[in-house]
């Protein structure tokens, strides 16, 4: 039985010729023996992937479009955005993509790298548009993306892209197993730093918070309900530096009240390094400020 | 009949190895153990089960039930942060020659940041009490470290309960922790 050609058949060659172009953009990272990663062709010699999912090494093995190998050294990672970037020795042919808004209700297309010099591919549509958000480690991204696709673990971090062919951004997963879509926006505006300086600039202070609530007695005179208990502090870091020690509940910082971890995630961005800021606290039942000068956040 | 399900109950007592450096953790996996009915032994040899906790794996992975390490070979795996109810069930399982894993973990994925919501916070003297749970302390010696009434104890106790939705003291500590490790930000 056969059919004369029709809108499903149009349909199919349309997402096949675009697989034949995209797998032109994908890489695979070799994690060992049969497992792999995918990377994003960024650039002659730059391949994005992934950061949560690229083990701390210094050096990874790739397979290229065609399916030769390349040796591949770490050449920045940024947890916060999750995006990190593998510089080739050798150089790849990269294809251009122009960049594209995701909008929610239209096709979309994940491609994989199979690890062996091609790609697998998924069909699905852009589940959920948002506006920006900020990730658990501070990091902004520019569009909360959700793809009504499932990802194979080997496949995070293909290119993603629409049905015009433009690249909507880098797939991830995200909390249970949801596929998600680090904006091409995001990409454009981390890779370049993280080529120039292998890690993304931030201000810091130095300690790890915990959110607590401010004892009844000292709410009026502190003036919020709640507040950031500092359970460790970084040696010699900014908050060491102006004696605050574990066991303080820290209130507000430049007036930025601390459970408020959005605005301060925005204060603490690159701009922020060399400030000085007042953090308020309760130490010992009262409320007092110290002066901090925020410092670059060492690397993790 | 009566009989028969003591018999029943008898036969699922294991005795259980507890393996862990922390002994805060030490403290907390051991209770869990022996609330389900199992009887806690010093010796490996002895024991139906060994229950360890993180760090390097054993030597001897024979009915052992891991928390939190990555080791193929052992018969039973479960994420560091499994709580009371699964550590049993893999107790059991593993006993009678099962093997349990957990499904891969996504939770972890690459998540938003959470704003604390006001309600369910707990104050720093909520959490003082809370350690001293973890230590497994009694009201009266909690009461005597922190110089409160025992009273002003039971009282905090309460309110970690409802806070935590916890009906143990067990089941707090380890909700405790399982917020803790979730919620700490680095700034």
């Amino acid at each position: 039985m056969s059919f004369s050609p029709d809108a499903l058949t149009e349909l199919s060659a349309a997402i096949s010729a675009r697989a034949g172009i995209a797998k032109n953009a994908v890489a695979a990272v070799r994690l060992g023996e049969d497992r792999h990663l995918t990377g994003m062709i960024w650039q002659a010699d730059v391949v994005v992937v992934s950061e949560q999912s690229l083990p701390r090494k210094d050096e990874f093995e790739l397979v290229v479009p065609g399916g030769s190998t390349l040796t591949a050294k770490l050449a920045g990672r940024d947890a916060s955005t999750n995006i990190a970037i593998l510089k080739t020795a050798g150089s790849m042919t990269a294809p251009s993509f122009a960049a594209a808004e995701a909008q929610m209700g239209t096709l979309a297309l994940a491609f994989g790298a199979d690890g062996e010099g091609s790609a697998s591919a998924r069909l699905g549509i852009v589940n959920f548009v948002g506006g920006e958000w900020h990730s658990r480690r501070g990091g902004l991204i520019d569009r909360r993306i959700v793809l009504d696709i499932e990802l194979a673990s080997r496949e995070e971090g293909g290119p993603v892209f629409d049905a015009a062919g433009g690249c909507l951004g880098m797939s991830t997963f995200g909390p249970r197993g949801q596929v998600i879509v680090i904006p091409h926006a995001t990409l454009a505006r981390v890779v370049p730093q993280l080529i120039r300086e292998g890690h993304v600039a931030r201000g810091w202070l130095g300690v790890a918070l915990h959110a607590v609530a401010v004892p009844d007695a000292l709410r009026e005179s502190a003036d919020q309900n709640s507040g950031m208990m500092v359970m460790s502090v970084v040696e010699n870091g900014p908050a060491a530096q102006a004696g605050i020690v574990a066991g303080d509940i820290i209130l507000s910082v430049d007036g930025i009240a601390a459970q408020r971890f959005r605005k301060l995630a925005r204060y603490f961005g690159s701009d922020s390094i060399g400030r000085r800021a007042d953090v308020r606290l309760i130490r010992g039942g009262a409320v007092v400020t110290v002066q901090t000068t925020i410092a670059e956040r060492q690397a993790a | 009949m009566s009989e028969a399900a003591n018999d029943i109950g008898f036969a699922e007592r294991l005795r259980v190895a507890v393996r862990a450096d922390d002994p805060l953790r030490r403290n907390v996996l051991c209770k869990s153990v022996t609330e389900a009915g199992h009887v806690i032994v010093d010796e490996h040899d002895a024991a139906d089960i060994v229950l360890a906790d993180g760090g390097r794996p054993p030597e001897e992975v024979r009915n052992v039930v891991g928390l939190g390490i990555a080791d193929d070979r052992l018969r039973g795996a479960l994420p560091r942060d499994a709580d009371a109810r699964q550590i049993d069930a893999a107790i059991r399982a593993v006993a009678a020659g099962l093997v349990v894993r957990a499904p891969p973990s996504r939770d972890n994925g690459f998540g938003a940041m959470r704003e604390a919501d006001g309600h369910a916070l707990l104050t720093p003297r909520e959490l003082e009490v809370l350690a001293a749970l973890a230590e497994g302390m009694t009201n009266k010696a909690i009461a005597r470290r922190l110089d409160i009434s025992l009273h002003t104890v039971k009282f905090h106790v309460e309110s970690l309960f409802r806070k935590l939705s916890a009906r143990t003291r067990t089941e707090a500590v380890a909700k405790a922790a399982e917020r803790r490790r979730s919620d700490v930000i680095m700034l």
